[in-house]
């Protein structure tokens, strides 16, 4: 039984199918309701960490297939980060190498080939430019839609407005999940749950390191095709990207507390549009349509905590991705399914990714987290 | 009526026979049913289509209308230009 149906959710109950395995997925909304549907739709490999790049190598191997099994619009059109500052060039220089030594083509390029990939972009501000052609976008409605109708016709169950409400346990370990559709009886129970896993461990006495971060995104009218790659102008930590249907998502960072409340804010709306206007002058004509606020669901170490739990079998976590869980989902769908079905991941970097880390103080270090 | 002929959503271009058609298919709410045709993410933001394909959805399925996850309204009230944004007061 899998608790939350978003594309970590449905992920994992997708690659259990594919072992055999029919699972339950129960969602309390509907699915993609929770972080998948506002999420800003990129995917790379280009990380700072062994464990990163290693579940990411893999989605994005399993993002290609996704796209032919389920007809998910997945395309490889890059990531493009904008320098324009000297430490940053030196700093991404580091970052570069390392990824490159662990297969990730990412390359410093110049003004001249960021005006190749976005013709329209101003470039008087800039410095250089790093790009990574293995990184890309998905649709999110796409993977939703499309694997949840799939599972179902398959006899998997994704039971949408069905909320959990409490975990209980038997002597050996999980009994199953009280539910606000009744009691559902599970030996093995994943929480894909983002924030909430917080919530519903609590009353086991288990503390999820996981803090919830407001982000900021808005969406504009459709344009034909004006640039292919995700852009992130590093300095003010915002990024845009043009949606397959033509759309521009914007998100930009303002400072925010954990836990705070979703509010819009006019300052978001101010500075995204000022970054983005700069470089893009046209795109003051723009209309923007809609803006939105969603959670980050944070850990200390900005990675997320997937795998079984040390003191109570039956139970794995697959949340605190930190912003990344919608790319992440299909290798940490595999991840989880090799875990409940064979015992161990077949990605062997997911092993340090335990929740144990946090006890054994072996916390992974993540530099690059984005808007 | 034709389903094929009856347009449910203007800026979109989504027929009716479009929305029957995911209803069949099993979608059976309105949040799904918008990422799936885009209904209600236009420039419209939904106040013209989705009162109608919540009604086409009802009937369909017996549910009510508060069954039916009904598109949470986001601002802005309506489209806005990037420049007023980014404007001093003075331009645009």
């Amino acid at each position: 039984m899998i608790i939350g149906g978003g594309s970590v959710g449905l992920m994992i109950s997708y690659y259990l199918l594919k072992k055999g395995v029919k699972s339950i997925v129960i969602e309390r909304k509907y699915p993609g309701s929770g972080n998948t549907y506002k999420c800003a739709t990129g995917i790379r490999a280009s990380f700072t960490s062994k464990e990163h790049i290693a579940l990411m190598k893999r989605s994005i191997e399993l993002w290609s297939e996704l796209r032919d099994e389920l007809g998910v619009f997945y395309e490889r059109s890059g990531y493009l980060w904008l320098l324009s500052r000297e430490e940053d060039l030196r700093t991404f220089k580091t970052y570069v190498s390392f990824q490159n030594e662990l297969g990730i083509p990412t390359k410093i390029i110049d003004l001249s080939e960021v005006k190749c990939l976005a013709p329209t972009i101003v470039i008087k501000d800039l410095l250089a430019a790093v790009y990574d052609p293995l990184a890309g976008k998905a649709s999110p409605f796409d993977l939703i839609l499309q694997s949840w109708r799939l599972l179902v016709e398959k006899g998997c169950k994704v039971l949408a407005g069905v909320e959990a409400k409490k975990i209980l346990l038997s002597k050996k370990g999980i009994l199953g999940v009280e539910t606000s559709a009744g009691f559902i009886e599970s030996s093995t129970v994943v929480l894909a749950t983002a924030y909430d896993t917080v919530k519903l461990l609590e009353p086991l006495n288990i503390s999820v390191p996981i803090e919830p971060v407001p982000k900021h995104a808005f969406i504009t009218e459709a344009y034909r095709d004006l640039f292919k790659p995700l852009i992130i102008d590093w300095t003010t930590s915002s990024y845009i990207v043009q949606t397959p249907h033509g759309n521009f998502l914007v998100g930009s960072e303002i400072p925010e507390r954990p836990s705070d409340k979703l509010l819009n804010r006019l300052e978001f709306l101010r500075k995204a549009s000022k970054v983005w206007t700069k470089y893009f002058p046209w795109m003051k004509e723009a209309y923007l349509l809609r803006y939105w606020t969603g959670y980050y669901d944070m850990t200390p170490d900005h990675h997320p905590i997937i795998g079984p739990l040390d003191d109570l079998e039956g139970l794995y976590i697959a949340a605190g991705f930190s912003g990344h869980g919608f790319m992440m989902s299909p290798s940490v769908g595999e991840v989880i399914a090799d875990w409940i079905a064979e015992g161990r991941p077949r990605v062997p970097e997911a092993l340090n990714l335990s929740m144990s880390r946090f006890k054994k103080g072996k916390l992974i270090k993540e530099i690059a987290v984005f808007g | 009526m034709d389903s094929e002929k009856v347009i449910v959503c203007r800026c979109e271009d989504v027929l009716l026979s479009d929305v029957l058609r995911a209803i069949e298919r099993g979608y059976r709410d309105l949040e799904s049913i918008k990422r799936l045709l885009r209904v209600g993410m236009g420039s419209c933001q939904g106040r013209h289509c989705l009162p109608i394909i919540a009604r086409v959805l009802a009937k369909t399925t017996g549910l009510r209308i508060d069954e039916l996850n009904y598109p949470s309204s986001r601002p802005p009230l309506m489209p806005i230009q990037l420049k007023y944004f980014v404007s001093d007061g003075n331009e645009g």
